[in-house]
């Protein structure tokens, strides 16, 4: 590695230290036009969003597709599924400074940055789906102890800022590795806190059959894992594809491994409360009837891929003469974020296909105004990752501790790309 | 004292007292009011209040003889504090319950429009407050049944009205994130619209699908608008049956009750041995809708 340097700010020209962090606002100038008209596309989606939030809160929930029989909507699907997405970060993050996971080492900030952004988008959702969001305050003045909701609001909160404050320590460096440690002690604990209560938000209602049931904890565990080591696996490939930074083959080989080992154990989990289901022996006909429509009935469309696809990028991911494949690890990190997706919204349609009073509700189908919301709100999440590539020094110098971070590459100037010497 | 007794004391917040003998005078308007009023959004009338530290007085009246001791102590009022009730008088001693005969129910579906109109539903909604489920004979499956059956019913099934059932262990009241919704004194549960964020997890934990959200802003013809409860209120949060609590805290029945021309309902207080709900209670077999679930529902069916 001999293109580490440690670099004063000032010597480089369009570098603005800001909080401690130098921010590479030079790179923008010299960005592609492409970057641009991906950036001005996110824009104009973004604005889209913005547009389709203020006509409901002008005219209410009306615009939205939800309705009594389907309380939560979109963006209860996108909460759970961002959620889960982040939790991929921070398991990778956690065991670069826990296990010692060196292979990991340089995802680091892109994961950290990665999984708080994840969660701010997850919590922008829930805001959007208030009718007066000001109302929030009641949660901070008068937060119910019973509540799951209490819990998990909090958690991804606080979750959202262990995450930011986390990446700002990992980029200056201040206080060395131990910090990082410390705060990996802090943010670990924390996120399993945090998918477990949100697990909890289905679990702890007795009134929806599907949902009542202890094994959506692990479950949401191991699908939020799942999906964030395959997204990150992903986020990886595609800056690596546009230069911005560079990793060793053995790093996607751990992140794959390591992915086809979560999918396994979470597809087990889904296959376990199936049989408990429908075992002739403990079937309840409430559940029954419930799990049928995600079998042969109108939702089948969204929860046998599920398990199809989840297999398929297992199987994918353990043949050993393809699963070092570059290809072969997208493809299935693709299907797997994907499937997680239909996981999500199968999941929001347990607890309301059938209501509370047995009476079949039909298919949910978000309005148009909730999902330019939803893009809207994905859009600025890949806003902020798309300049933050740009911007933030994500890549992590190889001798981080000693020297102090500034690694800055640019699109236009390959000399200062990191060079990697293995492969 | 039951041991059901003792551990409904212990949720009971501070300052709640459980003696007997509490009467309208003790209620602290002022304490509560204070906590209150500082975060209320301006401009608005609030809704549905509650004098938070009154306590029912459940063991005056209803004695160690009484069999429908143990149901009136697991009603305990969960009473996370809120506002004193604008709209209607304050709670006074009574334990309110509801029986209905599922013989005699026709499903006419008469009680759901009285509720309509009594409790300014918007027309635009889409949503009752009572649901007439029909019922296939020989089965309670509600998987079977119907709530969209056609206007008059039949002789050929049995019908099941479903509403609010006013649980002694609401699990909406659990459920609610900001505590904008509780058990007052006399059993009602009550939601604070000018409290209530939208976010529907009542609607949700609710195993009697009793809870509706106003997605529209709720429209009611002029002339048929009730000025005893609030409308503009109600966009855009949850509402949900109220035991008629503007009519029966000044001695009236509830519109459905009174509305039902087969007599199938009954409303009354359970700490009176005597009300019409008490001796139904104690004389014939009466059960409640998904009791395994243990939410204690404050409406029985019998028939």
């Amino acid at each position: 590695m001999t293109m580490t340097k440690t670099t004063s700010p000032e010597s480089k020209p369009g570098i603005k230290r800001f909080i401690g962090i130098d921010w590479n606002i030079g790179a923008l100038k010299t960005a592609s036009p492409r970057y641009w008209a991906f950036v001005s596309l996110l824009g104009v989606l973004f604005s889209m969003g913005v547009m389709a939030w203020g006509t409901q809160l002008n005219l209410g929930g009306a615009v939205m597709g939800m309705r009594d029989n389907y309380p939560w909507g979109l963006w209860f699907v996108n909460y759970m599924y961002y959620i889960g997405l982040s939790a991929g970060g921070l398991i990778v993050y956690a065991s670069v400074h826990l296990f010692g996971a060196e292979q990991f080492r340089p995802l680091s900030r892109l994961a950290v940055l990665q999984a708080g952004v994840l969660v701010m988008m997850a919590l922008l959702g829930i805001l959007s789906d208030m009718e007066r969001p000001w109302r929030a305050v009641f949660m901070l003045l008068t937060p119910n102890p019973t509540s799951p909701f209490v819990y998990t609001g909090s958690a991804a909160g606080i979750y959202m800022l262990i995450c930011f404050v986390d990446l700002w320590i990992l980029i200056t460096g201040k206080g060395g590795e131990k910090l990082a440690m410390r705060m990996t002690l802090i943010a670990l604990p924390f996120a399993i806190y945090l998918h477990t209560t949100t697990a909890f938000v289905l679990a702890l209602n007795k009134s929806r059959e599907l949902w009542n049931s202890a094994v959506m904890v692990p479950i949401f565990l191991t699908s939020a894992t799942a999906s964030g080591i395959a997204l990150l696996l992903i986020s990886a490939y595609i800056l690596q594809r546009l230069k911005v930074m560079k990793f060793k083959k053995t790093m996607f080989r751990s992140l794959s491994t390591l992915l086809a080992t979560v999918i396994i154990i979470d597809i087990f989990f889904l296959l376990v409360e199936l049989l408990v289901m429908l075992w002739p022996t403990s079937s309840q006909p409430g559940h029954a009837i419930r799990i049928q429509q995600f079998l042969t009935g109108p939702y089948a469309w969204a929860f046998l891929p599920v398990l199809i696809l989840g297999i398929t990028a297992f199987t994918l991911l353990s043949r050993r003469n393809t699963r070092h494949k570059p290809a072969v690890q997208l493809t299935a990190a693709a299907m797997y974020v994907f499937a997680i997706f239909l996981k999500r919204y199968s999941l929001m349609a347990m607890g309301f296909g059938i209501n509370s009073l047995g009476q079949p509700t039909g298919v949910f189908v978000p309005s148009l105004l909730e999902v330019v919301l939803a893009l809207g709100i994905l859009s600025l999440g890949m806003l902020i990752m798309t300049a933050g590539a740009k911007v933030l020094p994500l890549v992590v110098p190889e001798d981080e501790h000693h020297e102090p971070h500034v690694w800055v590459t640019d699109d236009e100037e390959p000399a200062l790309e990191p060079e990697v010497t293995s492969l | 004292m039951s041991p059901e007794t003792d551990r409904d004391r212990d949720v009971r917040p501070e300052g709640a007292t459980a003696e007997s003998g509490t009467t309208f005078s003790r209620r602290h308007f002022l304490e509560s009011l204070g906590v209150v009023a500082g975060v209320v959004a301006a401009g608005t009338v609030p809704a549905l209040m509650t004098a938070g530290t009154a306590a029912a007085a459940t063991t005056a009246t209803a004695g160690e003889s009484n069999p429908l001791a143990h149901v009136i102590e697991e009603d305990a009022d969960y009473n996370y504090p809120g506002k004193p009730v604008k709209y209607a008088d304050p709670a006074g001693d009574q334990k309110w319950a509801m029986v209905i005969d599922t013989k005699a129910c026709v499903g006419c579906r008469k009680c759901v429009y009285a509720c309509v109109k009594e409790n300014n539903i918007g027309r635009n909604e889409g949503f009752t407050y009572i649901q007439v489920l029909e019922m296939e004979d020989g089965s309670i499956d509600l998987e079977t049944a119907d709530a969209n059956y056609a206007e008059g019913g039949r002789p050929d099934k049995w019908y099941l009205p479903v509403q609010c059932m006013h649980c002694a262990k609401p699990t909406c009241v659990y459920g609610c994130p900001v505590k904008a919704t509780w058990k007052e004194p006399d059993g009602i549960v009550v939601i604070d619209y000018d409290k209530c964020i939208a976010c529907r997890n009542c609607i949700v934990t609710c195993p009697y699908g009793a809870r509706h959200f106003n997605w529209y802003e709720p429209e009611v013809p002029e002339a048929e608008i009730n000025p005893k409860v609030p409308l503009k209120e109600k966009a855009g949060v949850v509402e949900k049956c109220t035991f008629c609590i503007q009519r029966v805290r000044n001695g009236q029945t509830t519109a459905c009750t009174e509305a039902c021309p087969v007599g199938a309902r009954v409303f009354g207080d359970l700490n009176d041995p005597n009300s019409n709900v008490s001796v139904l209670l104690k004389t014939r077999r009466a059960w409640r809708l998904k009791e395994t679930l243990g939410n204690e529902p404050m409406i029985w069916y019998v028939g």
